[in-house]
């Protein structure tokens, strides 16, 4: 990050970086990924996990998973589900994007060292997920063996296709499994939902640390599983959704009891969770 | 110590106004408000304010920055500018009180709000020490001494014929000596009469973290009609909205007040609501002020200035329901 850029942000918490999409990847039908470029360098490298608030200035700001991929750009993947993601399907490459943050607390890195990991992603929820998953390969020698489970509706709907298919079965010591609610003519995977799929393929708990993301009712059904299959608490990390306006734990709104999403958050055990109030 | 009668409070306001923004309590339409002081005004110190003066340092609406947006090349081409110098003068010690809640809300846990801390920098507070409390007071029950305001940097009795000044901070000294129409002098600190208003929120977070699907709640949101009055009549609610104004091509993002107790403020994309009734936003209004707040800065967020008290329709008073959540069982 360049000094004037970090003290623009030291200054301005609730001011955008203004960067350009450059790359735009159809994901799914209604998942794109937007990739922003910042000819000075990107404004921040995000930890696997941390959130950043992306904007279309006329329209609005919206916390997102956020991912760094190189020196100049950063990466968010979003599901059209409202007025900012709705428009911002809706931008070509070359449309200026104001971005801010990092915000939260990101992944449990250092309680992960060591450790195998098991990956459970659902749907769009395998984008926060994915953060890690770069961050383990690209540390690979820190962490045990990989598990990556994926589920999606159909076919149709698997995000992130380059990675599940070919490049992340060539990550040394990591096995990918992939399964859908309903197949097509094409489909020759695995047809049916996460929990039992994850279920049959009954992953070890010993030091083992699982990280889960997906809609509520996906990991509702999923934790059941988990502990039958011997997980404790304190081995499930997840990620927390709330409305947010500036991220910074002044607004208000993204409390859960006296927590903020936005600092304290998006990523909770399953431990933290069990004494937090369930609002959310 | 310094002495002014009040016949001259007008040249004492007027020596403020020339070097900094300052503001008043000044009757208007029958209402008091703090205003900024231009010379004429009806000067009202015998209650505090309908509406705190957070305002002051955390605007109803505050323009963050502008932009640009024709098409694809958007940019920020302004971000507000710092504060003027500020003079609040006569406010109330609860008020005082609740902007040391606000101070913890905008300038601690990680983050600075600039936007606050460049306006709270800039803001002398001359406090005024109540002399008789209004029926709806309860500001001593937590645990505020009527008379002194700690984090005034001036502090104001009231003598009747005259008011008395005590500065306390270095900025409030430099402030009186620019000042010439103030005679040296002592006097004896008026003696407050008591609230009649009382609550007992001391202990009471402990309880309530074991309280969370208790029935009270429910109970309690039936009479609540989600109107949001107590919300920004409160001088420590911080809520706030983050909003956009196009105009053409040009346009600004902007702050403004918000509310828990509306459906919307926790309202996602995609439509889930954690909070989507009633029940949820009335219990976490008062969980957050007498237990959230409490874990997250150590206080309790209430300073019992008696607003709400006064101005909700249907008689909701925070005293009750501190008096009822801690005579409920916590097993129901």
């Amino acid at each position: 990050m360049s000094n004037s850029v970090a003290k623009q942000l030291e200054e301005h918490p609730l001011v955008p970086m203004v960067g350009e999409v450059s790359k735009i990847v159809d994901e799914t039908p209604d998942v794109k990924t937007f990739h922003i470029y910042y000819e000075q360098g990107k404004p921040f490298t995000p930890m696997p996990g941390q959130v950043a608030m992306l904007s279309l200035l006329s329209v609005g700001e919206a916390m997102f998973s956020v991912r760094g991929v190189d020196e100049n750009h950063l990466e968010f993947s979003l599901k059209k589900t409202g007025i900012l993601t709705d428009a911002l399907h809706e931008i070509e490459e070359g449309q200026k994007v104001g971005v801010r943050g990092p915000y939260g607390n990101g992944f449990p890195i250092d309680f992960c060292k060591g450790k195998d990991m098991l990956f459970i992603g659902m749907g769009i929820g395998l984008a926060p997920v994915r953060t890690m998953i770069y961050h383990c390969i690209n540390n690979r020698e820190d962490y045990g063996k990989m598990q990556i489970i994926y589920g999606a509706r159909s076919p149709q709907d698997l995000v992130f296709k380059e990675d599940l298919f070919e490049n992340w079965h060539k990550v040394p010591n990591c096995g990918v499994d992939v399964t859908v609610d309903r197949g097509d003519d094409d489909w020759d995977g695995n047809v049916g939902f996460v929990p039992p799929f994850v279920e049959g393929l009954a992953p070890n708990p010993e030091n083992t640390v699982a990280i889960i993301c997906g809609p509520p009712i996906g990991i509702k059904f999923t934790l059941p599983v988990l502990e039958k299959l011997g997980f404790t608490n304190d081995q499930i990390i997840t990620t927390l959704e709330m409305r947010m306006k500036c991220g910074i734990g002044k607004c208000g709104r993204c409390n859960i009891g006296s927590c903020y999403v936005c600092l304290d958050g998006p990523v909770f055990s399953l431990e933290q969770l069990k004494v937090m109030p369930d609002e959310y | 110590m310094k002495i002014i009668k009040r016949d001259k409070l007008k040249d004492l306001l007027n020596s403020f106004a020339k070097n900094a923004q300052t503001l008043a309590p000044v009757k208007e339409n029958d209402t008091i408000k703090f205003l900024p002081w231009k010379g004429q005004g009806e000067i009202d110190l015998s209650q505090n304010a309908l509406l705190p003066p957070k305002d002051l340092l955390f605007p109803q609406t505050e323009v963050m920055y502008r932009y640009t947006d024709g098409g694809v090349q958007g940019e920020i081409t302004d971000v507000a500018a710092a504060a003027e110098r500020q003079v609040i003068f006569g406010i109330r010690p609860c008020d005082v009180r609740s902007l040391t809640m606000m101070d913890d809300v905008f300038m601690t846990k990680g983050y600075e709000d600039d936007y606050y801390k460049s306006k709270r920098e800039n803001t002398i507070l001359i406090s005024l020490g109540c002399n008789e409390p209004q029926p709806t007071c309860f500001c001593t029950s937590m645990g505020i001494d009527m008379m002194e305001a700690d984090g005034a940097d001036i502090v104001m009795y009231d003598l009747g014929e005259k008011l008395a000044l005590e500065p306390k901070t270095d900025a409030g000294e430099q402030l009186l000596n620019d000042v010439d129409v103030l005679e040296d002098g002592a006097a004896e600190k008026p003696v407050a009469k008591e609230c009649q208003l009382k609550a007992d929120a001391e202990g009471l977070a402990e309880k309530l973290a074991q309280m969370f699907h208790h029935s009270y709640w429910e109970d309690l949101s039936r009479t609540c009609i989600g109107c949001g009055t107590c919300t920004y009549l409160c001088p420590t609610c911080h809520c706030f909205d983050i909003r956009r104004k196009n105009i053409g091509e040009e346009g600004f993002q902007f702050r403004c007040w918000d509310s828990c107790m509306f459906s919307e403020y926790t309202r996602m994309a995609g439509g889930h609501n954690p909070r989507p009734s009633k029940k949820e936003r009335v219990r976490n209004r008062f969980l957050h002020k007498l237990q959230y707040f409490p874990e997250r800065y150590g206080k309790v967020a209430c300073v019992g200035c008696g607003r709400c008290v006064g101005k909700c329709p249907v008689n909701i008073d925070i005293t009750r329901i501190i008096g009822e959540l801690r005579e409920v069982s916590v097993d129901e």
